[in-house]
């Protein structure tokens, strides 16, 4: 399971990384924590003609905090993101679904810009940046553009990132007060791909839901908002009753797909589950901050 | 085909080579540098047996091109032995005595990504608890022996770093 | 019990010789390997699952900078002489044999079927050129299941069969299947299937083949469990004298029944290295480990059951189908019914059995020796138990216990034929119920429920033929004897010579245990050698028949070797050899220990040949042994599991082994392989399938899609050692190797059953992931 030839690049800084794209487009692939993109090669199911690895690129890495927003550069690694006090204090949802990619040896190297590149509809990462609209910074010959997370995720492992382009950070608005949050996944084993996961984030203003976010991984082609779920939310009181309507109706609103690990139905119904246990949660952590503020 | 020039440290000593771009870490330890204590269990990164540690961190160098260990620090399997001999008098480092002693491992394959992954571990983690170890090593397939015994050698192996 | 002399290492948990290497990466496995001028190679493969070959054509590969040489099927058809796999003539297979060649020539018969083998200088070379083979194929429709390959209308896989019957059906009974049917109050009826899974060793398939044109000598260095099946496999291919063929094996990543012989891959490499005049390698890679090695396990059985309202199970009548896939004249799918007709009574009483099996072959890979290769024998008579306890309101323990045959002086005998001698099957069921507190769990259970929780616990019994009990004369075949060749070096040390080809199975420690107890050396002074087909006896790995047939042969031969020794030295001594002992590495005379003279200076001047022609100074012996009593191991397991209905999630939550191997050589050898072993049942139900459309792609080609259980899918395994029923004065070893994956996926289906009993659910198939088992209880009827 050799790779097959490939010529190799290694720019240093990011506009001669996007030079490269722009002279090569897609018969480059960008060689980011490799995680994904490597197994693709040893099976040859990828051979692209030249690998640009941008681990050399030392302005991509990085977390910083500006005006509610959280920007993470794009090769910053997952280990490094999952030990952010920035991320975990700004981002608890992206702080709850990072410990849960593949093992910590696939963290090491890894990459936060990679895995949401990669777009893998299983993943956790993409979930998360559906679930809170996040924006993609890509920088191509003519500029920059920032892409909004709904029209990131295009297809099964295709984003709207041209080939001339380089994903360069991904940006997460910081969570506001009385936000709670949960990532649920049902895998077959720790640490393997979400059969089904669902990224949740839920805000409380004087014990009304005053913001739903519900993003599902494993059940598309690309992760799905559950909005209608999110509407049937909005500006309701928690309750069993009200999570058990929410779930049915995400779970409606699904059309997954059969595979080896799953039938549609089966992930519809771990899906309701899901979503029951996703907002408990959500709403429990929103309840436990929205209290600790009121005891402030 | 490219092929590139690297210079890196692997256990302590700087070696150089001339890869293809597309050789993988792993390959490029056990063929060119005759390092073959790291083994390929899949070479897609599920197996964990081609674990070894760069510039601190465990990673599967069947996921890494060797050019990508440039200027890195690599630690392999073969590193961790304090003389290699392990026979009476002779001396392992503590994780792999406390896994002797526990019985570890059968046919040996998995035991080198283990042992660095585990290594890995315990050093970040010195007073982690079964289940943590257990999650810690799940990422790293035995087939010969139901994990008991390797957690009881890492389990060991953290009571003797503690000086219990 | 066992008369060991010494019994200072014997019985005790020593460590492992073989782990300081294995711990500091100093192992040496096949794909460590590099000789001078060693080239690589790599199989192009079909596609298909059925198909003509119309053409191969390799012109391009060979001229890919790098490749050495490529070889379509038909170029090694001429390098090699045609003839039946080498592991079934040794042992005397006289079925049908259906004819094929080493690399695919006319016709393929399974995606992943190797069509050509392309030699070059790296195997990302050799990888590169098999993407430059172009091969035509004409499609055809693909037999993919048993129920089409037994359809006549079927497009036969091999010419000369003429249809897909691998081994035609045929029918034994065994006491009065009519009138035990006929007399019984009840009689049930099931269909179980059990799914395809395999053996997934760390380590694939591989060899390094070193044809010498200068002398015309083949070394092959192999991944095997037997050196000489490997050397005789190779030599009749390449119709080469035995003698200038030899198979060298180190370290060996597992094997649990795959790497017996030399499949077409490794002999195709052989030949190739001998037209080259240089060494090559194959290191299988894991995609090629799923989708070509070998599977198994893929049975279907229709069973009828004769029942008395009190629980007892009078008989059975049973209907096996295997799918062997292709290929199957290599391998145990035809010949797999014969010891799961003969195992089928278990450890009880039943005194009729109708058995009746038909094997095919599909276009898929070879079925293949998977640990325990019977198990679905105990999977189905343990699940079967389970329901008939279920369906007349008796609890499975009790069942088990009506059942099982008491143990009586002569023995029980099972209808199939085979005494029940030392059987400790009742034993293990009533240890287990004092390791686990059924009351208590039932309690949890009927608590849980009430929340949403639902628990569920599982037993079942299981015996194994390790090595079996003692067979009438002339009953055995090559499996049947074993021997050893025992040395004292002048230095001191003791070598034991074995076939035995250790693949995870600590032999060098555990052989090493018994020979120093009984020659009387320390441990460190006894070496095992293994792996040399110039050296060692005939010999393999398997069956878990090692601790009693090695086991033995290393005590009775430590015992003759000692007492040669005392015999030379008691010329050296001028003493009688009566008034010698020898111990810790010293022959000395009874009573007076200053006397002692090292066995090293013993070894040393007979061969300096100070005794003279009337004594017999040599201090080499070969000793054989037939397994004494022989005897049974088995025992009984229990499962404690959480089924999450919500998402069909299963997590054992504890597990438990009473388990009887006779005389332990070293505890905890035994408990890693019955640990070992259950992991596997645990991954076969939870986990592990070899999945295939309806085309034959393979659907599990990698370790994403083929799951094996990983430390957080196995508990804790608490074993519990029986005391035994020594049978035998000296040697009551018996094997463990396969008796954790034969009666663990009983075990955990019958949990799960359990737990999901309020829903009705009845379970008839071993894999059971969880959409299925959402499935089972939407379908189910709680009404039963």
């Amino acid at each position: 399971m050799k790779l097959p030839p490939v010529d190799y690049e290694a720019p240093r800084t990011v506009s001669e990384a996007v030079d490269l794209l722009a002279e090569h487009q897609d018969e480059a692939s960008v060689l980011a924590g490799g995680q994904s993109l490597i197994p693709l090669l040893a099976l040859r199911l990828a051979q692209p003609a030249l690998l640009i690895d941008i681990n050399g690129v030392q302005e991509l890495s990085g977390v910083s905090v500006t005006g509610g927003w959280v920007t993470i550069g794009a090769m910053t690694r997952e280990y490094v993101a999952e030990e952010s006090g920035t991320i975990a204090g700004a981002v608890p949802l992206l702080a709850a679904a990072l410990p849960l990619i593949g093992h910590e040896a696939i963290r090491s190297r890894g990459t936060v810009g990679g895995s949401l590149a990669h777009a893998d509809p299983a993943a956790e990462l993409p979930a998360v940046a559906r679930a809170l609209d996040a924006e993609f910074v890509v920088r191509g010959p003519s500029g920059e553009r920032v892409v909004p997370a709904a029209e990131w995720f295009e297809g099964y492992l295709t984003t709207s990132r041209q080939p001339d382009e380089l994903l360069t950070e991904v940006r997460f608005p910081a969570a506001g007060p009385g936000t709670g949050v949960s990532f649920q996944e049902i895998a077959r084993r720790h640490g393997d791909f979400a059969m089904v996961g669902l990224a949740t984030s839920v805000t409380l203003s004087d014990g009304v839901i005053s913001d739903a976010r519900l993003a599902f991984a494993g059940v598309s082609d690309v992760p799905a908002r559950a909005t209608g779920a999110e509407e049937l939310l909005a500006g309701e009181r928690p309750s069993a009753e009200l999570f058990d309507q929410a779930a049915r109706r995400a779970a409606g609103d699904l059309d997954p797909p059969s595979d080896l690990h799953g039938s549609a139905e089966y992930r519809k119904k771990v899906a309701a589950a899901l979503v029951r246990r996703g907002l408990r949660e959500a709403v429990d952590n929103a309840q436990a901050v929205d209290n600790a503020q009121e005891g402030q | 085909m490219t092929e590139v020039d690297i210079t890196l440290t692997v256990n302590g000593a700087t070696r150089t080579g001339s890869p293809e771009a597309r050789k993988t870490l792993a390959d490029f330890l056990r063929d060119d540098l005759s390092l073959t204590g790291t083994h390929l269990g899949c070479e897609h990164g599920v197996c964990g047996a081609c674990t070894v540690i760069v510039d601190g961190r465990a990673v599967r160098s069947c996921l890494m091109l060797a050019v990508q260990a440039a200027g890195s620090e690599v630690t392999t399997i073969e590193g961790l032995a304090v003389n290699g001999a392990g026979e009476e008098g002779g001396e392992l480092g503590t994780l792999q005595q406390a896994m002797w002693d526990s019985h570890s491992f059968q046919c040996g394959f998995c035991t080198p990504g283990m042992v660095m992954q585990a290594a890995a571990f315990l050093s970040d983690h010195p007073d982690a608890d079964e289940q943590q170890i257990r999650e810690a090593l799940s990422g790293n397939i035995c087939r010969c022996t139901g994990y008991q015994s390797i957690i009881d050698g890492v389990l060991l192996a953290a009571e003797r770093y503690h000086g219990r | 019990m066992t008369a060991i002399a010494a019994e200072r290492y014997t019985g005790a948990s020593i460590k492992r010789s073989e782990d300081p290497r294995i711990l500091t990466g100093a192992g040496r496995y096949v794909d460590d390997i590099k000789l001078p001028g060693m080239l690589h190679a790599a199989f192009a493969r079909s596609p298909m699952a059925h198909a003509r070959v119309l053409s191969v054509d390799v012109s391009a590969a060979r001229e890919l900078p790098g490749v050495v040489a490529a070889y379509s099927g038909a170029d090694l058809e001429a390098m090699t002489v045609p003839g039946p796999d080498a592991l079934m003539a040794l042992m005397g297979w006289q079925g049908p044999t259906p004819q094929f060649t080493l690399l695919a020539t006319d016709k393929v018969r399974f995606a992943g079927d190797p069509v050509a083998v392309v030699i070059a200088e790296s195997r990302y070379l050799a990888e590169d050129g098999c993407e430059l083979v172009a091969v035509e194929y004409e499609d055809l429709p693909p037999v993919v299941n048993a129920s089409f390959a037994l359809d006549p209308a079927s497009p036969p896989l091999f010419a000369n069969l003429g249809d897909n019957i691998a081994r035609p059906h045929s029918r034994n009974e065994f006491g009065d299947v009519a009138a035990t049917f006929a007399g019984a109050d009840r009689v049930f009826g099931f269909h179980i299937d059990v799914h395809r899974h395999q053996n997934v060793p760390m380590e694939g398939r591989a060899c390094v083949a070193s044809y010498d044109a200068g002398t015309g000598a083949m070394t092959v260095y192999a991944a095997t469990q037997s050196v000489h099946v490997t050397k005789v496999a190779v030599a009749m291919r390449l119709g080469m004298e035995q003698e200038k063929v030899r198979a060298l094996a180190g370290d060996i990543g597992g094997s649990f029944g795959l790497k017996i012989g030399a499949s077409r891959e490794e002999l195709a490499v052989a030949a190739a290295s001998r037209a080259l005049g240089r060494p090559v390698k194959w290191v299988e890679d894991r995609g090629e480990n799923l989708t070509t090695s070998g599977q198994a396990r893929e049975e279907s059985f229709d069973v009828r059951a004769a029942v008395s309202d009190d629980g007892g199970l009078l008989g059975l009548d049973v209907k096996m189908v295997v799918d062997t896939g292709a290929y199957p004249g290599m391998a145990m799918g035809a010949m797999v019914p014969d010891i799961v007709q003969a195992m089928f009574p278990g450890p009880y009483k039943m005194t009729a059995l109708g058995f009746e099996s038909t094997a095919v072959t599909t276009n898929k890979p070879t079925y293949v020796a998977y640990r325990g290769p019977w198990a679905s024998e105990t999977f189905v008579r343990e699940r079967i138990l389970d329901i008939i306890a279920k369906d007349l309101g008796l609890d499975p323990f009790e069942i088990r216990l009506h059942n099982v045959a008491p143990r009586t002086d002569p023995p029980a005998v099972m209808v199939t034929g085979r005494p029940l001698v030392g059987v400790t099957a009742k034993e293990s069921l009533q240890r287990i119920a004092q390791l686990v507190d059924f009351p208590e769990f039932r309690r949890r259970q009927t608590e849980g429920r009430e929340r949403g929780v639902y628990l569920g616990i599982g037993v079942a019994t299981f015996i194994e033929a390790a090595p079996g009990p003692r067979e009438p004369e002339g009953a055995s075949g090559p499996m049947g004897m074993e021997s050893m060749r025992l040395r004292l070096e002048e230095d001191g040390i003791v070598v034991l010579f074995t076939g035995q080809m250790p693949h995870g199975q600590s032999h060098q420690t555990t052989l090493a245990q018994i020979a120093a107890d009984e020659f009387g050396v320390p441990f460190e002074q006894v070496r095992v050698v293994v792996g040399d087909s110039d050296v060692v006896p005939f010999g393999l790995t398997g069956g878990s028949r090692s601790a009693t047939m090695t086991g033995g042969v290393a005590l009775h031969g430590a015992r003759q070797l000692k007492a040669k020794v005392i015999d030379v030295a008691s010329h050296l001594m001028e003493a009688s050899a009566s008034d010698l002992e020898l111990a810790d590495g010293q022959v000395f005379v009874r009573g007076d220990p200053a006397s002692g003279i090292p066995v090293g200076e013993v070894a040393r001047r007979a061969a300096a040949g100070e005794f003279g022609a009337e004594v017999d100074a040599s201090l080499e012996i070969v000793a054989t042994f037939d397994g004494g009593e022989g005897g049974w191991s088995g025992g009984s397991h229990c499962a404690i599991v959480e089924v999450d209905t919500e998402t069909g999630i299963v997590k054992v939550q504890r597990y438990v082994v009473a388990e009887d191997c006779g005389a332990l050589i070293n505890p905890a050898v035994v408990e890693g392989q019955i640990r070992g072993g259950v992991a596997q049942g645990i991954g076969a139900v939870l986990l592990e399938r070899s999945a295939y459309d309806e085309d034959g792609n393979c659907q599990s080609a990698t370790f994403m899609d083929y799951l094996l259980p990983t430390a957080c899918d196995v508990p804790r395994i608490e074993v519990e050692h029986l005391e035994t029923v020594p049978l035998d004065s000296d040697v009551n070893f018996r094997g463990v190797g396969e008796g954790g994956m034969i009666v663990a996926p009983p075990t955990i289906v019958n949990a799960i059953e359990d737990a999901l009993s309020p829903f009705g659910v009845r379970i008839y198939e071993q894999h059971l992931p969880p959409a299925r088992i959402l499935e089972l209880i939407a379908t189910a009827d709680p009404g039963e």
